[in-house]
């Protein structure tokens, strides 16, 4: 009796191995299908939250009712989670928009396909640094700008006015003003209850490493030397970045000038500081411009271009791209989509077909933000974008790089005794170097 | 076999259902210092257990829930939260994660039994390995298999169907939860044989001997994988993401994380769904808790 | 059946010990067929949504996974840049700081609520269901809920609080010798009730006439507590641990909330580690591979406390 239960049982988990080998064997096949046209309506993701996705749903729609081509939108808050998993199975939509920093993430995964430029119609009205933006480590264009924007900073106008402050210029009038609204009571409430700056300082998503990008440019530094040719290298602990970084230290070890939890705030936790009135700066993008809106109200803060550090304003530009995915088998229908979204109609309708922009600084050079949006906030975004933004290289994997950045940033701003910065920061060089051997980046 | 426990026979003693013999420290039923001192200490308890939840409530009624203060009553009376999360759509995620809640308790439950009663009221070679194996499935983090199991979610092997899209891509994989079916045998191997056999010489078949004779005997145990099972179903955050086709299939858990990293939203509206999402579960601790406890009685008093 | 009482029956000869006595020969068929169709659905679930995907990930651990270029075969590569990853060691010692925290606070706070709470009064459970609350709150309002308690400056709530006793203030969450600390009584706060839960129950099944017989005798409330109450519940124990044990060593969520691993690392864990290594970065060779090693150490430490509450309820 024994026996026969005893090779039941056996029976049982040679079935289980056999079934999950079978699966494996399949799984395993490492050729990609040729894409091919399912004869659906083309599938478009974008990372977008429910506001954005209605924008993004109602443009499409004037899409559709232009060119009889049906569309499958979905905006998908968690999109590279979604993405990772749709890869596995070999089935990723047809177009994805994107931050125009996914694309190296994406070319060296092979999510993406080729886009030939010229057959882009209206190309020319996109300049030509975009253009170059959307290049991989192979120097082919693997995206179409759509959409960008640079940070600002805005600050509490109402607060600034009471003490009797000037607009900030530099680097030193920013941290005096950030001093001044955490020890002069600006609210007039008679508590110690207000503070500086709003800071994301969590390694979270590299938060920390992409707030502090800026004021590292505008000393001059920065985490990466782009050394041609698709190769880079670390550049972290230079004098002008170790200037950058021990200015920011600064700010986070006098109490006050930065909210407290800045060292563990993620950008969800640090926004409703500025939101509730309890810091009176802000470094940020203009999307949030609707909410502080409504929370704060319009004439209560102001938006200036970024106060200089000791060589410019630099400040960080983003943006979002047209990713066509190698899975795509429609060409036709993603030159149209393609054609439109760049098209100063599609522009247009991406900056105002619904309550939050989805195209927030037009790519496109014949759309003029500040007139579509009729709101001169958005001329100094412009502006900045213009004149003195920098991107984060788009060719490689940056989000390792901004984590690394992160970690090494929040453990020298965590130790304010401590003499850190040159130490920290040649740590951080080397692991954003090993980040780019590994890559395959590395000059 | 064990001697299972009785309270009856101190019972019928004792006239009083309140004596000090009641609870393991003796609480005395009179007054007294010792009163007075469990009820400063009930209040206290109070306090850091429960007091934090007045927070979330003002904070989903008030319009500018406040980052550096605790505030018990909202400053600002308003229901608009509650709109903006309805226009987040909020409540269609309630009614996802409410079917798929139901869909795969009902599974889970009756997956665990079965099981539980073969494991438990069977005797066979290899049972110690199934059991091995039944706790393993606890222990996989889920994010190990994240991706391997959106591949089996998208082409089941063997048989080649998708089921991405449809709730039973969430309810058939919750529907396995080693706990359920720890906790299940653990109470069934508790019941005398001699009930089993006497039932088996009337000639009473397996699935009869199952839901009139084990079953009834461990309701509590029931009650204990209800009301757990529920809250791992309600909690699943990564299954509900990749089983999902497009956003409108996410359940409450999801959306909740997704608002949190959206900074357009605001906190007050965070602390709506937060709200919402709470009330199913309490909802069905409350309606379970005294067989939950009875329940735990039961497996736990062996030896 | 009495020593054989605790938890899974992992080996076969307690297997046989605590089950029905064994069937006739005639009956071999029939019961054979009863074991596995109820068995069955069990089985083919677990086949298809766990084991199956857990090959796979196993697979997935051996190889630089990119399925558009064709997945490359590493062998343990993976592995090795896991444990050489100094990083991941420290994140290591964290999580067995805060899972022993975590769980030994959660059973001990759980116990004695249990005590506290223990009893028939209306107003009893009231109490239980209100102490239940944290157990059903979504992990990332409990977050925001102590982002605020733990205010860093000195007029925060739980600052507050310790200056009345002379203590504080205290950093807290900001401070990267309090924050792995404070994540843990985050951790006992929203774990204890659920403790509470299971030793309750158990306290119910204690057999009321031995207080009683102990009351004769002259017991003190200690004594009746260390000879009577605590051997009953060790069977609830041995659940509360094992389940606490599971559950701790792939904390996440608490930790993305509160620090997001942060500050300088110093409550960064196994899972945080593996999220930025591998998801973040598309490397599900390497986030497959940690959390591969993870089963491992936990299976041990689950087989582990099996044999040990075995062989004390042998004893």
């Amino acid at each position: 009796m024994d026996s026969k239960f005893k090779s039941y049982s056996r029976a049982t988990l040679a079935m289980a191995v056999a079934s999950a080998a079978m699966l494996t064997g399949c799984s395993a096949g490492s050729s990609t299908p040729a894409a091919t046209d399912d004869g659906q309506p083309i599938e478009v993701w974008a990372r977008a939250g429910t506001d954005a996705a209605t924008t993004y749903a109602a443009m499409f729609k004037e899409f559709t009712a232009k060119t009889g081509v049906e569309v499958n939108f979905q905006g998908v808050p968690d999109l590279d989670q979604q993405l990772q998993t749709r890869a596995a199975s070999k089935k990723l939509p047809d177009i994805v928009i994107n931050d125009s920093a996914a694309l190296g993430n994406y070319t060296a995964q092979g999510y993406l396909v080729e886009v030939d430029k010229s057959t882009v119609e209206g190309n020319d009205k996109i300049a030509d640094s975009l253009w170059d933006e959307a290049k991989g480590l192979d120097g082919a264009t693997y995206g179409v700008p759509f959409s960008r924007q640079t940070m600002v900073t805005m600050i509490r106008k109402d607060w600034r006015e009471k003490l009797g402050l000037p607009v900030p210029e530099t680097q030193e009038d920013l941290e005096k003003l950030a001093t001044a609204f955490a020890t002069q009571d600006p609210d007039g409430n008679g508590q110690a209850d207000t503070y500086g700056m709003t800071v994301p300082g969590s390694t979270e998503r590299g938060y920390l490493g992409w707030w502090a990008s800026s004021y590292l440019w505008q000393n001059g530094g920065a985490y990466l030397k782009d050394e041609g040719e698709g190769k880079f290298a670390a550049n972290a602990s230079s004098t002008e970045a170790q200037e950058g970084v021990t200015w920011i230290k600064k700010q986070f070890c006098t109490p006050g000038n930065t909210q407290p939890g800045a060292l563990t705030a993620a950008t969800s936790v640090a926004s409703p500081f500025f939101q509730t009135g309890k810091t009176g700066i802000i470094l940020t993008g203009p999307y949030n411009f609707s909410s502080f809106d409504t929370s704060l109200g319009k004439d209560v803060y102001e938006v200036i271009e970024a106060p200089k550090g000791s060589v410019d304003n630099t400040v960080l530009a983003e943006g979002e791209n047209i990713y066509v995915t190698a899975s795509n088998g429609k060409p036709e229908q993603t030159k149209q989509v393609i054609d439109y979204l760049v098209s100063a109609d599609g522009q247009k309708a991406g900056m105002t077909a619904g309550k939050q922009p989805i195209v927030r600084v037009p790519v496109n050079g014949d759309v003029d933000a500040a007139a579509v949006y009729n709101d001169p906030r958005w001329a100094v975004v412009q502006d900045a974008l213009q004149d003195s933004s920098k991107a984060f290289p788009s060719a490689i994997n940056f989000v390792p790089i901004k984590q690394v950045a992160a970690e090494a940033l929040n453990k020298i701003v965590s130790d304010c005794g401590a003499d850190n910065v040159e130490s920290g920061l040649q740590a951080l060089d080397t692991a954003i170097n090993d980040e780019l051997t590994s890559q395959n980046a590395k000059s | 076999m064990s001697h299972t426990t009785t309270r009856t026979s101190p019972r019928t003693k004792r006239p009083s259902s309140s004596s000090r013999f009641d609870s393991a420290l003796g609480w005395s039923p009179g007054f007294g210092t010792n009163m007075v001192l469990r009820i400063v200490l009930c209040v206290l308890v109070f306090c850091i257990f429960a007091l934090p939840f007045a927070a979330i409530i003002s904070g989903a009624f008030d319009r500018n829930s406040s980052p550096t203060e605790i505030t018990l009553l909202p400053k600002t009376f308003t229901l608009a939260n509650f709109e903006a999360a309805s226009q987040q759509g909020l409540w269609g995620y309630l009614l996802n994660s409410l079917v798929i809640a139901g869909g795969g308790l009902l599974l889970q439950m009756t997956v665990s039994v079965f099981a539980a009663y073969s494991l438990s009221r069977k005797k066979f070679r290899g049972q110690a390995i199934l059991l091995l194996l039944v706790l393993l499935t606890m222990m996989l983090p889920e994010e190990v298999i994240a991706i391997p199991l959106s591949l089996v979610l998208g082409d089941l092997p063997l048989l080649g169907i998708s089921l991405r899209g449809s709730v039973l891509a969430v309810i058939l994989p919750v529907g396995i939860w080693g706990f359920s079916i720890f906790i299940m045998s653990e109470f069934m191997k508790e019941i005398p044989a001699e009930i089993e056999e006497a039932a088996r010489l009337d000639g009473v078949g397996e699935f009869r001997m199952l839901f009139t004779i084990i079953l009834p005997l461990c309701k509590p145990a029931l009650g204990v994988i209800g009301i757990f099972g529920f809250m791992m179903v309600w909690d699943q955050y990564l299954l509900p993401l990749i089983a999902a086709n497009d956003p409108s299939d996410y359940t409450l858990t999801v959306a909740l994380s997704v608002l949190r990293n959206d900074t357009t939203v605001g906190p007050g509206v965070l602390l709506a769904g937060a709200v919402m999402a709470m009330i199913p579960s309490l909802l069905v601790y409350l309606f379970l808790q005294r067989s939950m406890i009875r329940g735990i009685t039961a497996g736990a008093t062996k030896g | 059946m009495t020593s054989a009482a605790t938890k899974p029956a992992v080996t076969p000869v307690q297997a046989k010990r605590s089950s029905p006595p064994p069937r006739r020969r005639k009956g071999n068929r029939a019961h054979l067929l009863a074991v596995w169709v109820f068995l069955l659905p069990a089985a083919v679930l677990a086949l298809y949504f766990k084991f199956i995907p857990m090959v796979e990930g196993i697979r997935l651990s051996l190889f630089k996974v990119q399925p558009f270029l064709g997945d490359v075969f590493v062998g343990f590569d993976n592995y090795v840049s896991v444990l050489t990853d100094a990083r991941f060691m420290d994140a290591l010692g964290h999580t067995v700081i805060l899972g022993v925290t975590q769980t030994m606070g959660a059973l001990v706070v759980g116990f004695v609520l249990a005590l506290l709470l223990e009893g028939q009064a209306k107003s009893l459970w009231f109490l239980r269901t209100a102490i239940f609350l944290p157990v059903v709150t979504a992990l990332a309002v409990v977050g925001e809920i102590w982002r605020i308690l733990y205010f860093p400056t000195a007029d925060g709530p739980l600052n507050t609080i310790l200056s009345w006793v002379g203590l504080g203030p205290l950093q807290f969450l900001n401070g990267t010798d309090t924050a792995l600390w404070s994540i843990a009584v985050v951790g006992i706060w929203s774990g204890a009730p659920y403790n509470m839960v299971i030793i309750l129950a158990g306290l119910a099944g204690i057999d009321r006439a031995l207080y009683e017989s102990a009351g004769v005798d002259g017991a003190t409330v200690w004594q009746r507590l260390r000879y009577i109450t605590l051997p009953a519940l060790r069977p609830a124990i041995v659940i509360v641990l094992t389940l606490a044990a599971i559950r701790s060593l792939r904390s996440f969520t608490e930790v993305y909330v509160l620090t997001g691993g942060g500050p300088a690392g110093s409550t960064e864990v196994w899972m945080t580690r593996m999220y930025s290594l591998g998801f973040q970065r598309n490397d599900i060779g390497v986030a497959s591979a940690a959390a591969v090693l993870l089963l491992v150490v936990t299976l041990l430490l689950t087989v582990g406390t099996q044999l040990v509450a075995r062989r004390k309820a042998e004893r």
